[in-house]
């Protein structure tokens, strides 16, 4: 398997393609240009989950490694390019309309970059990679330039993003000094045995810090509601998910086989990870109750499934791993059918507030049924595959010891309840406002809805599958058993 | 052979029991006449459930699903359903319910589809929950009901039901996910290599390995919390009153009925046969709080003056008579617990069926507006007086069966309690016949001078009534009925 046809190069083809295209078609052709898109990001879904069963041999160098986490989320975060394809070809543009394939094929960048993220295996890699996705978000946040709203997310994010590259430079420049080195296995290597350094601590504490800005993580997760709300819909789905799970995949192969896999830095990070992690999820949960826009409720959610991820990535065990990766395909299943529908009401209301659901059961019932199992699901109710990703984060705590987390955690999924309810209650108590607009949501949103509605239930029931999938995601990289050999 | 063979082939009963409401679900949800497919379904459930109770009353238990995994795994998750002496009253209590429930309830409500779909789902979380052997379905099964009984307060209730509807969801909620602590508690208790979710392996686990008497009170504790909870023990009752008096009457029957016997079950087949030590140790939390139950809802019950908040309090209350029977420690006083399970739930059902009936009549059910109604609805007013009389404990009824073992079961142990328990039935007597009197013979009220009050017409609307009533008294009179099954799993369960 030649690693020129790895997905990262196979995405940087394609957005190139898209542009290309779109220039050289007649201007009366463009609006074949969507479709385009949609198929090529479904044949690439296609590809990456093909080709995320093959062993890769080499890896440039050891810049980047093709393993067990790699080949799990590689079709991750494509799988949310699709999504975000389909959303941005139903998103309304406006004056933008000419540009459309730029705001089609950006998003495409961002993918490989994430790609070249999951599989990194050295810091100088991760970082030209979180600038590859960093940079088209930049563009695609404030796409929108005739919106103010747009225009104050773009530089937000602007200046949260450039603030933490700086943490995470520093941290690196810092690892440099302390190790020698910015490759995981000899940063391993290098340090195992021995007491951590001042230099080696401040350098994880860097790098850490630069992360929580990308799974926003509460100190540092006061961009993300804005921003949320003010990006197209389509750009909030990417950065909600697939952004926020890069971070995470980061974390996990930094913590969990990576560079700082190391006693001497568990000693100091666990308490430092669990706090984050307790303060992260009580702060998303309580600022999600009194929100009535379904992004910022979306937002908030966000943040608090970031803080129970942290709680289990915090024991800093193989268990709470493993419980991060289904945790995060839970998320994905669970939040992008929901962001679809936000596209879709902002289209037909031209907001996204809660009070458009209203009454939602009797003139839709499958959509209004498929969404309330996917918020189901996100509060962690069973059967819901939620409740199973919820219910390892929780017994994960339990083994490790982690009173405390376990009690926040577990207070906060009550909590969750109050306002994963209201969207429910919008749809099935409340009567349709008198001035119903002739629009009724797409015929697709209710299979999608409804499908993946059932894919939640079916894998709460029986979650043998994903059980599997974070098995493999554990798995003992594959060029680290070729570089023994 | 060959009687294996069809055992093996009577097990498919079990899933059976839960395929039929699901299916029943699917169907209205497509389009067929909701009121009569809940029926149907409903109706059509007694068909597997006398072939389970076939199986258990030869062989003491039935088992579907794979055999018990010796593989070690992340999660061993495995669908597998049983039920045996113990189970087989719950199941049969859900079944009788459920079918008076779908009989009372109406189909001319609005939103009829949506309402039959959560008044199934309902019954299947308790069925499913009664039914399973894993926790993990034995717990998701009855937060199965959780999002249902919000919608069905919420959309179809009375009074303040926004409220009821949040504060029984919150508070069930934070119950359940004690509880769920309680039990990854159990399960993470037993070493590694024999760890499994099967309550039955993980029982015998215990039982031939105790737990120190430090951990068993740790988990005693968050069990009766999270059961407590389900089971509106004092002081985590507050939803339950409001929250049955706002619920439409179907919604309260299965719930008041059927849902809060999972708590009482899950304490006798859980936390009282894995830490029994643990639960001796708390047994005087547990005197006190159902002295609560007892002494503070029982006067509470005395101040209302809206029969369904009567009806909601004097269930709540009655709760405590059931936990004395699981704190005395002998067979007869659990066994009087099962059979006031039972007896409470049906008559629980009753009592809130007919409360639904005359609501619905009258428009009220405010009691002194009620005076007169014997002599309008003398049906109605019959079946007022068995629930009445069944919920103070007349002997010839189920509830009187169970609480007089109850007390003799703990007199010896909790002698003082026993003395409270039965100040408990002083006081419930006095509400309930004060309810009744002003019902029956006071002042004939302005409401029944004006408004067309009919009574229960043709047996087509009197049936669900009159077939509780008469499981009332079957159960009463013969105990045993109950009894016989449950008896060896009960001495099992006490036994050191």
């Amino acid at each position: 398997m030649s690693p020129w046809l790895c997905p990262e190069v196979l995405l940087v083809l394609a957005g190139v393609g898209l542009i290309l295209t779109d220039a050289l078609l007649p201007p009366g052709k463009r609006t074949v240009l969507p479709g385009i898109a949609l198929v090529t990001s479904c044949v690439l879904l296609a590809g990456t989950i093909w080709q995320s069963g093959q062993p890769m041999t080499s890896s440039w160098g050891n810049l980047f490694v093709t393993d067990g986490l790699s080949s799990v989320f590689k079709p991750f975060f494509v799988l949310c390019l699709v999504g975000v394809t389909l959303i941005s070809v139903r998103t309304p543009m406006g004056r933008e309309e000419t540009v459309r394939s730029e705001f089609l094929a950006l998003p495409f960048f961002s993918s490989a970059g994430l790609c070249l993220l999951a599989s990194a295996h050295d810091f100088l890699a991760i970082f030209v990679a979180l600038e590859l996705v960093a940079i088209s978000l930049y563009l695609l946040v404030a796409f929108q330039r005739t919106q103010v709203k747009s225009l104050e997310a773009g530089m937000k994010l602007l200046v949260m993003g450039g603030l933490s590259t700086g943490f995470l430079v520093m941290g690196i420049a810092w690892l440099y000094a302390a190790a020698g080195t910015t490759e995981f296995t000899r940063i391993l290597l290098e340090q195992a045995g021995r007491p951590a350094s001042v230099a080696l601590l401040l350098a994880v504490g860097l790098i850490v810090t630069g992360l929580a800005f990308k799974i926003a993580a509460v100190p540092f997760h006061a961009w993300a509601p804005d921003v949320y709300e003010g990006a197209p819909t389509s750009i909030t789905a990417f950065l909600a998910v697939a952004s926020k799970a890069a971070g995470f995949v980061l974390l996990v192969r930094i913590f969990g086989f990576g560079a700082f896999a190391l006693d001497s830095v568990a000693l100091v990070f666990r308490p430092i990870l669990l706090t984050l992690g307790i303060a992260t999820v009580t702060l998303g949960t309580l600022a999600a109750l009194p929100q009535r826009n379904l992004k910022r409720l979306l937002a908030y959610s966000g943040i608090a499934h970031a803080g129970i991820m942290l709680l289990a990535l915090g024991t800093l065990g193989e268990a709470g791993m493993g419980t991060v990766v289904g945790y995060l395909w839970a998320y994905l299943l669970a939040s992008f059918p929901v962001l679809i529908t936000i596209q879709e009401v902002e289209r037909i209301y031209g907001s996204a507030d809660v009070r458009h659901l209203d009454g939602l059961a009797q003139k839709d019932p499958g959509t209004a049924l498929g969404l309330t199992l996917c918020f189901l699901s996100m509060a962690g109710l069973p059967p819901m595959l939620g409740f199973s990703a919820k219910l390892s984060v929780l017994s994960t705590l339990w083994n490790a010891g982690e009173i405390p987390g376990l009690v926040v955690g577990v207070i906060m999924a009550v909590v969750g309840l109050g306002f994963y309810l209201v969207p429910i209650r919008a749809m099935y108590w409340e009567r349709e406002a008198d001035s119903v607009p002739i629009c009724r949501f797409p015929r697709f949103l209710v299979w999608i809805l409804l499908s993946a509605g059932l894919l939640q239930l079916l894998l709460g029931l029986q979650p043998r599958p994903l059980i599997r999938l974070v098995e493999r995601s554990l798995a003992p990289s594959v060029s680290a058993i070729i570089q023994e050999k | 052979m060959e009687a294996r063979g069809l055992a093996m082939t009577l097990t498919w009963a079990l899933p059976l029991l839960l395929l039929l409401p699901t299916l029943g679900v699917v169907a209205i949800a497509l389009g067929s006449d909701p009121r009569r497919t809940a029926l149907g379904v409903s109706l059509l459930n007694f068909i597997p459930a006398f072939l389970v109770s076939g199986v258990v009353l030869r062989q003491g238990e039935i088992l579907f699903g794979p055999e018990v995994s010796t593989l070690r795994e992340v999660f061993p998750i495995q669908f597998r359903l049983g039920c045996d002496g113990l189970s087989l009253p719950l199941l049969w209590l859900t079944l009788v319910v459920t079918l008076a429930a779908m009989g009372v309830a109406r189909a001319q409500v609005k939103r009829s589809k949506e309402y039959f779909i959560c008044l199934l789902l309902v019954g299947l979380g308790g069925l499913g929950a009664f039914l399973s052997v894993d926790l993990f379905y034995f717990f998701s099964f009855h937060e199965v009901a959780l999002i249902p009984s919000f919608l069905l307060i919420g959309i179809w209730g009375q009074g303040d039901r926004t409220g009821a509807a949040w504060r029984m969801t919150i508070y069930l909620m934070l119950g359940s996910l004690l509880l769920l602590l309680g039990l990854l508690g159990l399960v993470f208790a037993v070493p590694e290599i024999s760890r499994t979710l099967d309550w039955r392996v993980l029982t015998e686990t215990l039982r031939a390995q105790p737990l120190g008497v430090k951990h068993q009170t740790i988990l005693a504790a968050l069990l009766l919390v999270g059961f407590g909870t389900l089971v509106s023990l004092v002081p985590f009752h507050s939803w339950a009153p409001g929250g049955y008096a706002s619920a439409p009457a179907p919604a309260a029957m299965l719930h008041a009925g059927v849902l809060k016997k999972f708590g009482l079950y899950g304490l006798l087949r859980l936390a009282l046969t894995m830490t029994p030590l643990g639960w001796k140790e708390i047994s005087w939390v547990v005197g006190l709080m159902l002295a609560g139950n007892i002494l503070y809802l029982g006067l509470a019950s005395l101040a209302q003056r809206d029969f369904r908040w009567l009806l909601g309090f004097s269930s709540a209350m009655h709760m405590g008579t059931l936990f004395l029977g699981l704190i005395g420690g002998t067979v007869l006083g659990l066994g009087g617990a099962l059979v006031l399970m039972v007896g409470h739930g049906l008559s629980a059902a009753l009592g809130f069926a007919v409360a639904g009936e005359i609501g619905h009549r009258t428009g009220t059910t405010w009691m002194q507006d009620l005076g007169g109604l014997a002599k309008k609805a003398p049906k109605l007013w019959f079946y007022l007086m068995i629930a009445g009389m069944a919920s103070i404990g007349l002997p010839g009824m189920a509830n009187f069966a169970g609480e007089i073992m109850i007390f003799f079961g703990a007199w010896s142990s909790h002698p003082i309690l026993v003395g409270i328990a039965a100040w408990g039935v002083v006081l419930s007597s006095v509400a309930m016949l004060r309810a009744i009197r002003s019902i029956s013979s006071g002042p004939v009220s302005v409401a029944m001078t004006t408004q067309q009050t009919s009574d229960l017409q043709g047996t087509s609307e009197v049936w669900p009534f009159a077939f509780l009533t008469v499981l009332l008294f079957a159960v009463g009179f013969i105990p045993n009925l109950i009894l016989g099954p449950a008896r060896p799993i009960l001495e099992r369960l006490i036994q050191p």
